[in-house]
């Protein structure tokens, strides 16, 4: 059991001394069934089949443009601020299709949250940035704001950094502090679902390991699906790995044996390095 | 080594010419623009000066010598054939000859206050210490010896003297403090007239309103019509006491009489009651002529006008200005941010939206001459004419909306500008990054929730710049003013302390307007243009505190919503 306290030290030596995980007996979070995805004419996802889940890191790797980030913005249904994107297929949260008609999409983003490859903290205070989303809820209670709004904060190991300056500018703030801030941000609402768009790829070294360590902590309390370009990242992190391939799911499973021992040519070509 | 010699190609492709150009440029842009200012600033701020009042003799050849007694004006260089043409008899060697305006003043005794004068033929210039110019409630200036005081025709004092001995000291002192008193009780009178009778006057116009409208509507009553006579009587009740104050006042204040002597050696007893402000500029130091001018700058800025414009203040014209524009900045920023939301974040972006961006862009480009008279006809003849019979049916057949007033030229003013705010507005929501919106999307707000909480605060830089674009236009337009509810007198501000305190269909002044109705309406041109360039000084002094006061404003805006760059 001692593996449990140095988990932060070394993750990846962590996750392979685990068992195999078995897809099979995951509860799920999210069902994606035959989803199509067309900007204009051009198919961007080709039919995806895969489930998310519960409460587990799901990293999705691929080479630019397969798909990645498009379908991570399904989930959310981010996809429908684009004017010329068109949808078919289902995709499931607990049950629920996503897409179906008359579908809250703001109550849905609500329980799926999202966090964008660039911080994007608003322009307004620490706490009012972490309190923004309990604002748009309609919850103004001081007390529980503030309760909120500092375990938000310390969920995402911010909370020691900024206690002292809630109240000035999160635009002073580095730019790892500003990605964990919008964490702090999305976690305050509570979601079910994070979904994180290369996370850290905007970041230096020691604030993306920052980030890593945040998502293990994190993956007690929510499920999340992770894009990311850095392969010994989704190694790191993640407990399911996806390989995206120009808008096909080439291939889905557990991390290790994804990396190890991949079923596909493709797959293995690309953890390889012999292209992407 | 020997050195190259730089061909001109060379040169034109090193860029420098077009560093010169550049220069250049911009260095006659600040030159035109510091000389601008600096003229009017100098020939308007000028006109406050005490200046030296001189006494000489002036003898054209060939006509009796004649005493004059002026302020010197201006001076210019004339051909001397020109002034041969006009019949003065010049010698022949003479080619140019210095001309010089005087200000004589005195209108109601020579008929006019300015002459020209041929500086050659000016003998014997003194500056007499007695002398005294004195400014009047009408006829402008007067200059002259004082001769004597009186109270109810008594003489106070008197003297014979045009130095500054014992007895015409002491005679000054005595008219000094008659002007003082005069001054007092002319006060009291203005305060009478324009505050109290003013406000019983319109007391009694809405009696008159009620009582019609009550007719009206077939519910005039007789009970109702006790009731009116009773609030009418008690005003009227008011009113005699005030008349009666007023006539002991009147009385008071023509006691005091003064006899001065002319330039032409006439002598005339006038009023004290007439004066305003009586001053010996040739006696005064430094430091009593700034104290002076401030004065007078202080009277320019805070009083009403007298002698139709030329004379007095200006402040109903800054008071009206001001509050156009004000007026005008609360109903454009709102429509203006409104529409430019609906063409950049829920209007599907296509040939129409592009169409309607082009119209707007054009609308900025309509003379406004073009929104004045469509100010007057749609607004006034018509939405105003349909207010009137809606709403104040009692008041007809005069027009409460149905003429020009402050509203309705707000109105048109905003119309006019709103293609500013729409385009700068337009331009700042497209600026906020993507990220920022999609980040408020995300926590789950919607798109509603997001303009409001997170765009339009990060936008709002942009909005108080085409704020400030508008008002810096706005603020300077005359033209459509003059077809929606500029005039060149307007008998009470659009703010007061009668209900409802704002007077929206009430007609008001403008610096703009003022500018032109004093430089090219008024009845004496001369005495009016030294005001004309301290109006315009004004005016672009107040706009410029304006566009600094909404300038101020966006810098903080821009600080607090410091835009996202990575």
């Amino acid at each position: 059991m001692s593996d449990v306290k140095t988990h932060s030290i070394d993750i990846s030596a962590m996750q392979r001394s685990q068992q195999a995980l078995r897809i099979e007996d995951e509860s799920v979070c999210l069902s994606v069934n035959d989803l199509h995805l067309f900007y204009g004419e051009k198919e961007a996802l080709k039919g995806i089949d895969m489930i998310i889940p519960e409460k587990k890191v799901t990293a999705f790797i691929g080479p630019s443009g397969c798909g990645k980030s498009t379908l991570l913005r399904c989930f959310n249904r981010m996809n429908d601020l684009v004017d010329s994107c068109r949808i078919t297929g289902e995709i499931n949260l607990h049950d629920q299709n996503i897409y179906a008609k008359g579908t809250d999409v703001a109550e849905l983003r609500r329980r799926v949250g999202m966090v964008f490859q660039k911080p994007n903290p608003f322009p307004k205070s620490i706490y009012e940035n972490v309190a923004y989303g309990l604002r748009i809820q309609g919850i103004n209670k001081k007390r529980i704001l503030d309760e909120t709004v500092e375990w938000a904060l310390r969920s995402a190991a911010l909370w020691d950094e900024v206690k002292d300056r809630l109240h000035e500018s999160a635009l002073g703030m580095s730019g790892g502090q500003q990605q964990r801030l919008v964490i702090a941000r999305t976690v305050a609402v509570k979601p079910e679902v994070l979904l994180l768009d290369e996370p850290a790829s905007a970041l230096d070294p020691i604030s993306t390991l920052k980030i890593e360590e945040l998502i293990h902590e994190l993956k007690k309390d929510f499920t999340i699906a992770i894009v990311t370009h850095n392969m010994q990242q989704a190694a790191r992190v993640s407990d399911y790995t996806a390989f995206m391939y120009l808008g096909d799911l080439i291939e889905f499973g557990d991390t290790n044996t994804l990396f190890t021992n991949p079923s596909k040519q493709q797959t293995e070509d690309y953890i390889t390095g012999r292209y992407g | 080594m020997k050195m190259k010699k730089k061909s001109v190609s060379e040169w034109v492709k090193s860029g420098d010419p077009w560093v010169w150009l550049n220069a250049g440029a911009v260095a006659i842009s600040v030159i035109m623009v510091i000389g601008l200012l600096l003229l009017i600033a100098v020939r308007g701020l000028g006109h406050f000066w005490p200046a030296d009042v001189v006494e000489a003799r002036y003898e054209l050849p060939g006509t009796q010598a004649y005493n004059i007694v002026a302020e010197r004006v201006e001076s210019v260089e004339v051909p001397a054939a020109q002034l041969r043409e006009a019949g003065i008899d010049i010698p022949d060697h003479h080619q140019l000859m210095q001309r010089t305006l005087m200000k004589t003043g005195n209108r109601d005794i020579y008929g006019s206050d300015f002459r020209w004068v041929i500086d050659e033929y000016l003998t014997d210039v003194k500056r007499p210490e007695m002398l005294f110019t004195a400014e009047r409630h009408e006829w402008g200036n007067l200059y002259g010896y004082l001769k004597s005081v009186k109270q109810d025709g008594q003489v106070v004092s008197e003297t014979n003297d045009t130095t500054p001995t014992e007895s015409a000291l002491a005679t000054w002192a005595a008219f000094e403090s008659s002007i003082d008193r005069a001054t007092d009780i002319f006060d009291e009178i203005h305060e009478i007239e324009k505050g109290d009778i003013g406000k019983i006057n319109y007391g009694l116009e809405r009696i008159r309103l009620e009582q019609r409208r009550l007719e009206l509507n077939g519910e005039l009553t007789p009970a109702a019509v006790a009731d009116l006579a009773v609030e009418r009587s008690q005003y009227d009740e008011e009113y005699k006491q005030l008349q009666q104050s007023l006539i002991d006042l009147y009385a008071k204040i023509n006691r005091d009489t003064f006899v001065v002597q002319a330039m032409d050696g006439t002598v005339h007893e006038l009023p004290v009651a007439k004066i305003v402000r009586a001053y010996r500029a040739n006696a005064m130091n430094f430091g009593q002529k700034m104290a002076f001018y401030f004065a007078k700058l202080g009277e320019f800025l805070s009083a009403e006008p007298r002698e139709a414009n030329t004379e007095g203040g200006v402040f109903p014209a800054i008071f009206g200005t001001v509050m156009m524009v004000l007026l005008m900045t609360v109903l454009v920023t709102p429509f203006g941010v409104v529409a430019a939301v609906y063409l950049r974040e829920y209007a599907k972006q296509g040939a129409l939206t592009r169409i309607i961006r082009i119209a707007v862009n054009n609308l900025a480009g309509v003379p406004s001459i073009v929104y004045g008279v469509f100010g007057l006809g749609f607004f006034i003849y018509f939405l105003g004419s349909g207010i009137d019979q809606a709403f104040f049916p009692e008041a007809l057949p005069s027009p409460t909306f149905g003429t020009g007033g402050l509203m309705w030229a707000s109105i048109t003013l905003a119309l006019l500008t709103v293609p500013v705010v729409i385009v700068a507005t337009e331009e700042g929501l497209s600026r906020i990054p993507r990220n920022v919106r999609e980040g408020s999307l995300a926590l789950g707000a919607t798109k509603a929730e997001t303009l409001w909480r997170v765009i339009l605060p990060m936008a709002s830089p942009a909005i108080m710049t085409g704020v400030i674009l508008a008002v810096a236009r706005a603020a300077g337009e005359v033209a459509p003013l003059m077809l929606v509810g500029v005039v060149k007198l307007a008998p009470s501000l659009p703010l007061d302390g009668n209900y409802p305190y704002i007077h929206l269909d009430q007609k008001f002044m403008h610096l703009g307007f003022h500018i032109y109705d004093v430089g090219f309406q008024s009845p004496n041109v001369e005495a009016a243009r030294p005001l004309v360039y301290a109006t315009a000084l004004l005016l672009v002094v107040v706009i410029a505190l304006l566009n600094l006061a909404a300038v101020t404003i966006r810098n903080h805006l821009r600080e607090k919503y410091k835009s996202l760059e990575m």
